[in-house]
């Protein structure tokens, strides 16, 4: 008994994070994209302002942010990087590959949990839908 | 030949799990490589449960369970959604040069192609898990096979 509902509780967990991750990861709306996905559209931006509604963006001067975000981005990083005290915390583009993410030569797994959590919770769902089904389909014989 | 079986599936899940961000592990380079990598894998896991699906295929509208049916659709969806991913992955990929495959279209198109379909074969792959959860405790030793019946 305490087995069962000690199973049970790991799935709870299960479904709780799988559907925090479904919803973080935006995966209803990206799984469904391609389905309304319209080649003579235009372009709406990110988040589907379009063009004109898009505000400018103004880079903030480095003189200008807080000191705890100039720690962050601080001259020691633009010095490492060979770029300019305004230019810190920026990646050394030129470096890499042009088909490199930043941090490509490190193992990053950081999203993959997310992911992970997602998979869970579709494993964890076809388990409990076999389960009833199938005590469903013994009751009935 | 089972043990072989429970590996593959292992090894493709986890690298099913790595590819789905492209930042993951050691980039897009891996991404890509790994990509093609596990459709072969992919094939040889066909390859290696070969029976089930031709007994499938062979009584699929006459004497088949309702499980069996299921799954075999499940796996026909897994074998579209696989093939979309890397067709797409080939039209949009940046470290290995597919360019003289010619296979048109825009590369927006290929992009929302390769996200959609890969999110919705993640999710496949969780519902095939899901399904033949007796077959993976049985190869664990957690659950005895009943009646000398497999999975």
């Amino acid at each position: 008994m305490v087995k069962k509902i000690s199973f049970l509780i790991f799935s709870v967990a299960i479904l709780v994070i799988g559907v925090i991750s479904f919803n973080k990861l935006s995966y209803g709306d990206r799984s469904t994209r391609i389905f309304s996905f319209s080649s003579d559209a235009p372009f709406e931006g990110r988040m589907g302002r379009g063009p004109e509604g898009r505000e400018e963006f103004v880079r903030p001067e480095m003189r200008e942010l807080p000191d705890s975000l100039r720690q962050q981005f601080g001259p020691q990083d633009g010095e490492r990087m060979g770029r300019g005290h305004d230019e810190g915390g920026l990646r050394n583009v030129e470096d890499r590959g042009r088909a490199e993410f930043p941090g490509g030569k490190k193992i990053n797994i950081r999203n993959v949990k997310w992911f992970l959590a997602v998979f869970a919770l579709f494993t964890v769902l076809a388990i409990y839908i076999d389960k009833a089904y199938c005590l469903i389909r013994k009751r009935k014989l | 030949m089972n043990v072989y079986k429970f590996f593959l599936s292992l090894s493709l899940t986890i690298v099913m799990l790595l590819l789905m961000d492209p930042r993951s592990f050691y980039g897009l380079s891996f991404h890509e490589w790994a990509g093609l990598i596990i459709g072969l894998f992919f094939i040889l896991h066909k390859i290696l449960n070969w029976g089930w699906i031709k007994k499938v295929t062979m009584s699929f509208f006459r004497k088949c369970s309702g499980k069996a049916r299921l799954n075999y659709v499940l796996d026909v969806l897994l074998l579209a959604g696989i093939t979309l991913m890397i067709l797409s992955g080939i039209s949009i990929s940046r470290t290995i040069d597919f360019s003289w495959l010619n296979l048109g279209g825009s590369p927006m198109f290929w992009r929302v192609m390769h996200t959609s379909s890969s999110y919705i074969t993640l999710a496949l792959f969780g519902i095939h898990l899901g399904l033949h959860w007796n077959w993976i405790l049985q190869r664990l030793h957690i659950k005895k096979v009943k009646n000398g019946k497999e999975n």
